[in-house]
C-alpha cells in the first residue's frame, strides 16, 4: 500500500510542483490550500505523513500541527520559507517531527519522509521490556508505562527514548541522535534534538525542570540515567 | 597642525583657567603691593617729619633757654630710638647723637646727609629726602632752628618698613601662586565636569558602533545637554530604523523568493527526470537551468543569512565542542571529494565554544570556495597557536594575490579572478559569510599562501580548554 501524504501550502504552484515530485517518488498525495481544508481532509482520509507550511491564511501551520497532534501521532514535517530560530523552534514545539526550509530539494524531501516512515514502522519488531528507573519501555508494542499508566509519546519521542535506552548510562551526542532517529548526516540541525528532548522530558520526568531520567552531559550530549 | 588640535579640550580649559587666575592674582598682588608701599612710606615720612619738628622744638628751647648748656649736652639728653640719628649744625660744626655713632662733633658733613638737603636747610628751608644710611634705606629731615645759627637734622631708618614690605611681597606672591594653583584645579575639575557628559556620549557612541543599537543617552539630566542628547538619540534612532529597514528588506526579499524558487526547483528536478527524452539542445538548456537554479537557491539562502547577521538576528548557539572531531566529521560529510584532515597530537584535544551550525557553514563555505576557485581542497589541518585554535584549508589553485587577501572577504567581490568566474558556481557571498560566522565566535578568517603554491584559508577560534569536556552530572 502506497504511503499517503497530505501536502498543505497556500501556494498552488508549490502544491502542484511538489505534488508531482512526490507522486513521481511513488507516494499518493492529497493537497490542501488552507488550515481548515487540511484538518477536514485529514479527518476524512488520514495521511501517513503531513507536510505543512507555517504561513497559511486563517488557521496557520502552527495551529494545524497542534490540532493534528491532539488526536494523532502522524509524522509532521514543516516545510517553510521561515528560517528564524524562533519559527523553527515554535514549529517543533507545536509538535512537528522535522522541518525543511524552502526551497526544498526533491531528494532531501523524500529522504526525510523515508526516515520518518522507517521509524514509524520499525516499532513492530519483537523486543524485551526495557526498565529505566520506574519507566517500562516496550519497543515491540511502542509503549512506555510508568506505574502502570501508559505515557502518550509521539513516535519520534518514543524512538528517541528507545535510542537512549538502547545503551543506558552511556552518552549519545546530538549528531549521533540526529543520525539514528532522524536519519540525518552530520549537517542536521541540533535544535531538532534539543526540542524533542524537551518534549520527551515533559512527559517522562517527574519534574521536567530538574531532569532525573534524560540527563544532559555538558559538552557531550544526552544519556538515560538508569536507577 | 594647530595648537588647538594638539591639546585636548580639557587641557585647554584647564590652562585657560590657570592663566586667568595667574593674571588676575598677579595684577591684584602688584596693585596691593604698590598701594601698601605708597601708603606705608607716606605714613613713615609724615611721622618722621612730625618727630623731627617736635625734637627740633625741644632742641631750640634748650639752646635758647638752657643756660650754659652746650649742644652736646642738649643732644645727649635725648632718648634716641633705635635706628634714628640726630644732628645739629651750628657755626660750621656738626654735632650728632646716636646709639651707633655716639656723641661726636666734627666739621665735616655726615655722610648720611646729602649736600643738597643741608644747603637747603642752611638756606632757611625745611627739607626732606630719602637717603642710604649705613647701607640701609632711610629718610633724612632737616629743620632750620632760626636761632643761634643752628639747624636740626634727623635721619630715620626705614629698615623696619623695608622688612615689612618684603614680608608683604612674599605673602602676596604666595597668595598669587596659590590662586593660580586654585584656578588650575578649579579649571581641571570644572572642565572634567563639563566633559563628563561628552565621555558618556562617547561611550554610548562606541557601544552603538559596536552593534548595540538599542543604546541611548539619558535625556533627563542637564537641560543644557538635553538638546545634544535628544539630537544624538534621534540620529541613532533614525540610523537604527534605516538599518532595520535595510535588513528587513533583504530578509523579506529572500523570503519572498523562496516560494517561487521552491516551485522552480521542484519543476527543474522533474524535468531532470525527463532528461533522456530531450534532444541535445534541450539537455544543454536543462543543464544550464539546473546549475543556475542551484546557484540562485544558494544565493538566496546566503543573502538571507547575511541580512539576518546584519540585523543581529542570527544568534549564537554555543556548545562545547571537540574541534578535531567537528572538523573531521564536517569534512567527511561534505559533498565534495575526500580531503585528508591532519590533526597533530597537540591539537587532538582542543575544545572550543562554537555554534555547530554556523561553524560548519563557515568551514563548508571555505571548502566550497576551494572547490570553485582553487582547484579543490588538498588538505585540512587543525592546530593550536597559544590561545587560538586554527583550522586551515589548503587548495591547489593559483593562490590569492597579497593585495586581494582582505577584499576577497567582501560581499560580491569580483577581482582579478573575475575572468575565471564565467563558468563558476560561486555566489560572491560565501567568504563574507565565513567572516561573519567566525567574527560572531570572537575569531576570524584570513588567507595566506600555502607552502608550495595555492591558497591557505585559516579559520581562528579562541581555545576553550585543552583537555576533556567539562561535564556536569555523572560521567
Amino acid at each position: 500500500m502506497p504511503v499517503h501524504i497530505l501536502l498543505i501550502d497556500d501556494d498552488a504552484n508549490i502544491r502542484a510542483s511538489l505534488g508531482m515530485v512526490l507522486r513521481q517518488e511513488g507516494y499518493t498525495v492529497s493537497e490542501a490550500g488552507s488550515g481548515e481544508e487540511a484538518l477536514n481532509s485529514f479527518h476524512l482520509h488520514p495521511a501517513d505523513v503531513v507536510l505543512v507550511d507555517l504561513m497559511l491564511p486563517g488557521v496557520d501551520g502552527f495551529e494545524v500541527t497542534r490540532q493534528l497532534r491532539r488526536s494523532s501521532d502522524v509524522p509532521v514535517i514543516v516545510v517553510s520559507a521561515r528560517t528564524d530560530t524562533h519559527d523553527i523552534v515554535a514549529g517543533l514545539e507545536a509538535g512537528a517531527d522535522d522541518y525543511l526550509t524552502k526551497p526544498v530539494m526533491a531528494k532531501e524531501l523524500s529522504a526525510r519522509i523515508r526516515a520518518l516512515m522507517r521509524r514509524a514502522m520499525s516499532t513492530s519488531r519483537e523486543g524485551p521490556v526495557i526498565c529505566v528507573g520506574d519507566l517500562e519501555i516496550r519497543p515491540d508494542a511502542g509503549t512506555v508505562h510508568r506505574g502502570g499508566v501508559e505515557l502518550a509519546l509521539t513516535r519520534t519521542e518514543f524512538r528517541l527514548l528507545c535510542e537512549l535506552a538502547s545503551r543506558p548510562g552511556s552518552v549519545m551526542d546530538r549528531p549521533q541522535l540526529l543520525n539514528r532517529v532522524w536519519g540525518y548526516d552530520y549537517f542536521g540541525d541540533t535544535r531538532l534534538v534539543d526540542v524533542h528532548i524537551g518534549r520527551l522530558r515533559a512527559k517522562v520526568e517527574r519534574d521536567p525542570s530538574r531532569p532525573e531520567v534524560v540527563v544532559t552531559v555538558r559538552g557531550l550530549g544526552y544519556k538515560l540515567q538508569g536507577l | 597642525m594647530s595648537g588647538a588640535r594638539r591639546f585636548g579640550l580639557r587641557a585647554r580649559a584647564t590652562a585657560s583657567f590657570a592663566a586667568g587666575a595667574a593674571l588676575l592674582s598677579v595684577a591684584l598682588a602688584a596693585a596691593s603691593f604698590g598701594l601698601a608701599h605708597h601708603y606705608l612710606l607716606a605714613q613713615r615720612e609724615a611721622s618722621a617729619t612730625t618727630e623731627t619738628y617736635q625734637d627740633a622744638r625741644l632742641v631750640r628751647r634748650d639752646l635758647l633757654f638752657g643756660v650754659g648748656l652746650r649742644v652736646e649736652d642738649v643732644l645727649s639728653s635725648f632718648t634716641v630710638p633705635q635706628g634714628t640719628v640726630l644732628f645739629v649744625y651750628q657755626r660750621g660744626k656738626w654735632y650728632s647723637a646716636s646709639v651707633a655713632i655716639g656723641e661726636a662733633a666734627g666739621t665735616s658733613r655726615p655722610v648720611a646727609l646729602p649736600e643738597a638737603l643741608v644747603s637747603m636747610v642752611v638756606g632757611g628751608q625745611p627739607a626732606r629726602q630719602r637717603v642710604m644710611s649705613g647701607g640701609q634705606p632711610a629718610i633724612a629731615v632737616g629743620v632750620p632752628l632760626g636761632t643761634e645759627g643752628a639747624d636740626y637734622f634727623e635721619v630715620h631708618s626705614l629698615r623696619e618698613l623695608a622688612r615689612t614690605l618684603d614680608l608683604l611681597a612674599v605673602v602676596l606672591a604666595a597668595c598669587a601662586a596659590a590662586t593660580t594653583l586654585g584656578g588650575l584645579l578649579i579649571g581641571r575639575w570644572l572642565s572634567g565636569r563639563l566633559v563628563r557628559p561628552l565621555n558618556a556620549t562617547a561611550e554610548v557612541a562606541a557601544a552603538i558602533a559596536g552593534g548595540a543599537l538599542d543604546k541611548r543617552l539619558p535625556v533627563d539630566g542637564d537641560p543644557d545637554l538635553a538638546v545634544l542628547a535628544h539630537s544624538f538619540n534621534d540620529m541613532v534612532e533614525a540610523l537604527a530604523e534605516r538599518m532595520r529597514r535595510d535588513a528587513r528588506f533583504a530578509s523579506d526579499v529572500s523570503h519572498e523568493l523562496r516560494s517561487p524558487l521552491t516551485t522552480v526547483q521542484a519543476s527543474v528536478e522533474l524535468l531532470a527526470g525527463c532528461r533522456p527524452r530531450l534532444d541535445a539542445q534541450g539537455q544543454r538548456a536543462l543543464d544550464l537551468l539546473s546549475g543556475e537554479v542551484g546557484r540562485f537557491s544558494t544565493m538566496v539562502q546566503e543573502l538571507l543569512e547575511i541580512s539576518r547577521s546584519d540585523a543581529g538576528a542570527l544568534g549564537l548557539d554555543l556548545e562545547e565542542l571537540a574541534l578535531a572531531d567537528l572538523v573531521a566529521n564536517t569534512v567527511a560529510a561534505w559533498s565534495g571529494e575526500r580531503v585528508p584532515v591532519a590533526v597533530p597530537p597537540a591539537a587532538a584535544n582542543v575544545w572550543v565554544a562554537a555554534d555547530r551550525r554556523r561553524f560548519q557553514r563557515a568551514l563548508v563555505n571555505v571548502l566550497e570556495n576551494a572547490r570553485t576557485y582553487g582547484g579543490g581542497p588538498v588538505g585540512v589541518g587543525v592546530a593550536v597557536d597559544g590561545a587560538w585554535a586554527r583550522v586551515s584549508v589548503d587548495d591547489a589553485g593559483p593562490g590569492v594575490a597579497p593585495g586581494e587577501r582582505e577584499v576577497v572577504f567582501e560581499r560580491f567581490y569580483r577581482g582579478a579572478v573575475a575572468g575565471r568566474r564565467g563558468d563558476a558556481s560561486g555566489t560572491g557571498l560565501g567568504l563574507s559569510l565565513v567572516r561573519e560566522h567566525m567574527r560572531a565566535h570572537g575569531g576570524d578568517v584570513a588567507v595566506t599562501e600555502r607552502p608550495g603554491g595555492g591558497a591557505r584559508f585559516v579559520l581562528s577560534l579562541p581555545v576553550l580548554h585543552l583537555d576533556g569536556p567539562g561535564t556536569t552530572g555523572e560521567r
